[in-house]
């Protein structure tokens, strides 16, 4: 079996993003990239099925700029990812919606594979459009937000379960088709040092996205107009209080009268 | 001219290491250096990433790391805990007599099993009347039949409790002094073979450290290594290895001192402002800066020359001693910057400065290496 799995670098999450002096970006200067957390669950999920079905291979994809593309692309190779492809944006561009989604369906078309899997979102934007668009754009059926991927004994039929609402749903799934994974829907290993060692000397596939054949109509591209950072909080107020009654009082009273929370 | 920047490679097993250290260590790190506890889970873990066994070539079941990269490691999971990191360093103390001093034979039939599974190995030099004099050793090595029999007492020796081999220093000879040093390998499982309790300790609470007692243990000629006379040369020479290491582990302690200063000094206020924003505080945080800074690159430069495989008993003597007095002076500098609050066990600052103190003593006190430092100078000027 063939899986392909897509992963977008997004920044560490500690990272202080700033937009940039002119506000059209966000400055990604010496922010490091890594792979998102939903991206991690859905390589798991790839590796898990990859065990369980000897001779599957899995192929890590990414679309995006140098450096990070390769950096995600390593980590996945560290994990356990036979091989990995490179659909490389023009430099300084932020991927967009659908330029990602064009550039992922036809990476998809020259690596046709059963499943094709992701991060139900991405941990940047949590935007969640790619794992539906993706699949529009490849005529495939396509879900959002699955644990726990499993073939059924025939192997013909994969199973997944969706949790809604405290309930667990058991699904059906034909392939093949797009599943984007929810995060933490697997315990996602952590890549042994031997195998980022090794990762460093394997290849990588760079695709010129401009080499690609248009997989879904151009229909232009959407980008942020502005950047701004939310404005600062202003200064707490500290209540004086005798007694833990009257601090609640007291904090009952500033939200209703002064904050106006409710009347 | 020296390089300074790190290959990808470097980074990306720094990057790893920083992963374990903040993401598996860290968080237990209080409760360990609280209670004493010995977190095995996260030491199996370390060995199933290849974190622990760094100095063993891959044909033995290693990492086959170079000094360097074990000491970008080894700084990154200090910050996590010294003490964890003691106990996950401890086997490449104890196996590298085995990587220097033993036959191909007997390194494959030692390292490939030991390295197959999750293990623990001590390195039993000290004993309780020969710590910084260890040719003053009085474990005894007796020719007995074909072998030896090994009879004496060993103290302060980290994962003791919990290792399944020991490389053991006796002498055959006491009157021979340091001359009559010899080493063997000792699997736990020989009769004779007896940890102590753990010892109470200042810091490092998350490491494990006893006295080893070796009642006649039956030891085959086998699994010595070297010539007998050859132990305290083999000692000194793993010793050279392993103590650039130590000044890693120390500049992790005082690059996790100076973190903790520097965020807890923009956010304590004073007299109406941060307390960074006092000229006092800044030059505070400026030196212990300063000293991370000279630590760190003191650990790579004799680290480095450890790989170009120059002799570097003078740069790792150097490293260790600068970098392991820094760590103490900068974490009691991040107790200073915080405060009261520096002096409670609540915050994690008071840690540091009982981790550091043992980066002065272990592996040659700071008292030997200066007179090692004192020899290798003089040298130069003979
Ligand atoms: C937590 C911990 C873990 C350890 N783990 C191990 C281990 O795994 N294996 C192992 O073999 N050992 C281990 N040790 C032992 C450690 O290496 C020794 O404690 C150290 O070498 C000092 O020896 P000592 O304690 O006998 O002190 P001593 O040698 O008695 O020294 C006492 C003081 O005198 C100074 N001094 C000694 N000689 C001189 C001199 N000639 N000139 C000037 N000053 C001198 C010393 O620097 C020190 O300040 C460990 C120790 C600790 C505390």
């Amino acid at each position: 079996m063939q899986i392909l799995v897509f992963v977008k670098p997004v920044p560490e999450a500690e990272t202080r993003l700033r937009p940039t002096a002119d506000g059209r970006r966000l400055d990604t200067d010496g922010v490091k990239f890594v792979l998102s957390g939903y991206d991690e669950s859905a390589v798991e999920q790839a590796l898990l099925l990859k065990e369980a079905l000897p001779g599957t291979q899995v192929r890590a994809v990414t679309f995006g700029t140098s450096p990070r593309s390769e950096e995600v692309l390593r980590s996945a190779l560290a994990l356990g990812c036979d091989a990995a492809t490179w659909v490389e944006a023009p430099t300084g561009s932020e991927p967009e919606l659908r330029e990602t989604v064009r550039a992922l369906a036809a990476a998809s078309r020259k690596f046709p594979a059963e499943l094709y899997l992701l991060g139900q979102q991405s941990l940047d934007t949590e935007a969640g459009m790619v794992p539906t668009a993706l699949a529009a754009a490849l005529g495939l059926p396509g879900t959002n937000g699955a644990v726990n991927l499993r073939f059924d004994g025939s192997r013909q039929l994969l199973c997944f379960d969706r949790e809604r609402g405290g309930e667990i749903e058991s699904w059906e799934f034909p392939v093949p088709g797009v599943i984007g994974l929810k995060q933490a829907a697997n315990d996602p290993r952590a890549a042994k040092l031997q195998n980022i060692l090794k990762s460093r000397k394997l290849p990588i596939d760079r695709i010129p996205a401009s080499e690609l054949p248009a997989a879904v109509a151009d229909a232009g591209t959407v980008r942020p107009a502005l950047f701004t950072l939310p404005p600062a909080r202003t200064g707490a107020k500290l209540i004086e209080y005798t007694s833990p009654e009257d601090a609640a009082h007291k904090l009952v009273r500033i939200l209703r009268e002064e904050a106006k929370v409710f009347p | 001219m020296p390089d300074f920047s790190l290959t990808e490679e470097q980074s990306s097993l720094r990057e790893m290491a920083r992963k374990f250290a903040r993401s598996e260590m860290l968080p237990h790190a209080a409760e360990c250096d609280r209670t004493a506890r010995f977190p095995e889970e996260i030491y199996r873990k370390a060995w199933e990433l290849g974190l622990m066994n760094l100095n063993v070539p891959t044909e033995f079941g290693g990492s086959g790391l170079s000094a360097l990269d074990i000491c970008l490691i080894v700084e990154e999971l200090a910050y996590g805990c010294a003490g964890m990191t003691t106990s996950i360093i401890a086997n490449c103390l104890a196996l590298e007599p085995i990587l220097l001093g033993g036959t191909p034979e007997q390194q494959h039939r030692f390292l490939d099993p030991f390295c197959a599974s999750y293990q623990l190995a001590s390195f039993c030099l000290t004993e309780p009347a020969g710590g910084s004099d260890a040719g003053a050793i009085t474990t005894r090595a007796i020719r007995h039949g074909s072998g030896y029999q090994i009879t004496g007492e060993k103290c302060f020796i980290t994962n003791a409790p919990h290792a399944s081999l020991y490389t053991v220093f006796a002498t055959v000879d006491p009157k021979l002094q340091h001359r009559g040093i010899t080493a063997f390998v000792v699997p736990r499982s020989a009769a004779g073979v007896q940890p102590g309790k753990d010892e109470e300790k200042m810091g490092h609470r998350a490491s494990s450290t006893s006295t080893v007692r070796f009642e006649e243990v039956e030891v085959p000629e086998a699994d010595r290594l070297g010539a007998e006379g050859e132990g305290f040369a083999l000692a000194m020479r793993t010793l050279d290895q392993t103590r650039t290491p130590i000044g890693a582990l120390a500049t992790g302690i005082a690059q996790a001192a100076l973190d903790h200063a520097g965020s807890y000094a923009l956010k304590r206020r004073t007299f109406g402002k941060p307390i960074a924003e006092h000229q006092a505080i800044q030059i505070k945080l400026a030196d212990m800066a300063t000293k991370v800074h000279a630590s760190r690159l003191l650990t790579w430069a004799a680290a480095a020359r450890i790989d170009r495989g120059e002799a570097a008993t003078l740069d790792s003597s150097i490293a260790k001693t600068y970098a392991s007095e820094a760590a103490f002076q900068v974490a009691d500098d991040a107790i200073q910057i915080h405060g009261g609050y520096g002096y409670m066990k609540e915050y994690p600052v008071e840690k540091l400065l009982r981790d550091a103190k043992l980066t002065q003593i272990y592996e040659g006190s700071n008292e030997i290496q200066r007179i090692v430092i004192a020899r290798e100078l003089l040298k130069q000027y003979a």
